[in-house]
């Protein structure tokens, strides 16, 4: 693969965008065997060289579309002028969007966690003491704005996931409100709280949103684990965000198999070395 | 991501004038140890970086990438782990998969 065509496919991945990288696997000419190229949802390319036909690009753009619709990776194959063409189409999903607001204690471990675990992950907060790169020189992006300006004007879909752990209960008031307006619901939006601090907010929401549900609304945030230093807090909160991401239960994986251990399963091949013996 | 990273490693390596080889997972059926899109790099001295799911079916892969690199021509290899569930080491996944090696 060309430098080129690499630094291409890693701008559109940290431009979030859905990206294929192709890769000729089987082509009549020899020489094109492992030719790279790029291919966006949009139907847009760019080769690697210009070797490769521009019909066959073509083609191979709309034989691929089945695999952009589904997003996955997958292998197509076709004839092209009585001879095999086989391409390797990789799948690269944009990073989901970490949006931390509130530039404290618990977002440092957050925004590293994020990073971590493969978010493109932006810090905002209203104050220059706070968002900044000295604090956070790993966050993808550090805005410091205010979060009405910010909330009101930043792209949101399903693949965002929104922390609010703001100084005070106003500045979330202040959020939600901007969010919850939006046509497009976050996949995830987290509240930081006391349960005062929540009812007073979800009061205040009431009024301009009296049917709402808020059911991406997570508040407490994070998984009951006893999380209490900003650490633990981060641990707690990005487990709940993976466990949404994922869909799964968030439960202790062992809780599964506990039934089973009453019939004699034990981990490990105590038995087994046993029997085999 | 770690993907990207074996990615940028190839061209790394490429830059730095080493010979080797990129071997990706292209097709997969039944269950294999790893997904489409799983990458390693072979080096000729049978070093590698990243991991197709490792075992016998890694080997021959590994093999058949010293051929690739000797070549300079890049090749497929169909790996077959139905069989050998009883073998030491056998491929005990039970699914085929299909992997690309190209020269870097």
């Amino acid at each position: 693969m060309s430098r080129n065509l690499f630094a291409k496919l890693e701008e559109s991945i940290n431009n979030r965008k859905d990206t294929f990288l192709l890769t000729i696997t089987e082509y009549p000419d020899e020489k094109l065997i492992g030719a790279k190229a790029l291919l966006w949802p949009d139907g847009d390319f760019c080769t690697e060289a210009s070797l490769l036909p521009l019909n066959v690009m073509e083609l191979l753009a709309v034989q691929c579309n089945k695999l952009v619709t589904k997003k996955r990776s997958g292998t197509v194959r076709f004839m092209w002028k009585d001879r095999l063409v086989e391409c390797f189409a990789e799948y690269f999903p944009s990073p989901l969007h970490l949006i931390v607001a509130g530039a404290g204690h618990v977002c440092e471990p957050v925004a590293e966690m994020g990073r971590l675990l493969g978010f493109f992950v932006t810090v905002i907060d209203d104050r220059k003491e706070f968002a900044n790169r000295e604090r956070f020189p790993n966050a993808n992006e550090v805005v410091c704005q205010s979060y009405l300006d910010y909330f009101r004007h930043v792209d949101i879909t399903e693949k965002t996931y929104i922390l609010l752990l703001t100084r005070g209960h106003k500045y979330d008031v202040l959020s939600l409100n901007e969010l919850l307006k939006r046509e497009c619901q976050a996949g995830y939006i987290g509240m930081i709280g006391s349960r005062r601090r929540i009812s007073g907010v979800f009061e205040e929401l009431q009024q301009d949103f009296p049917d709402e549900s808020f059911e991406n609304l997570y508040t407490p945030v994070g998984l009951d684990i006893g999380a209490e230093t900003p650490a633990e807090i981060a641990v707690s909160i990005m487990a709940e965000i993976l466990k949404v991401k994922n869909q799964k239960s968030g439960d202790s994986l062992s809780s599964q198999i506990k039934r089973y251990a009453k019939m004699g399963f034990h981990e490990g091949a105590g038995k087994w070395t046993n029997c085999s013996l | 991501m770690d993907q990207l990273q074996l990615i940028k490693r190839t061209l790394d390596i490429r830059k730095g004038g080493e010979k080797a080889a990129l071997a990706t997972i292209i097709r997969t059926k039944g269950s294999t140890p790893r997904k489409t899109g799983s990458r390693m790099i072979v080096f000729p001295c049978g070093r590698i970086e990243g991991t197709i799911g490792g075992g016998c079916g890694e080997a021959e892969v590994i093999e058949k990438a010293f051929q690739v690199i000797q070549t300079n021509t890049p090749s497929q290899k169909r790996v077959d782990l139905t069989k050998g569930l009883f073998y030491e080491d056998g491929g005990i996944c039970g699914g085929i998969m299909d992997v690309f090696i190209e020269p870097i």
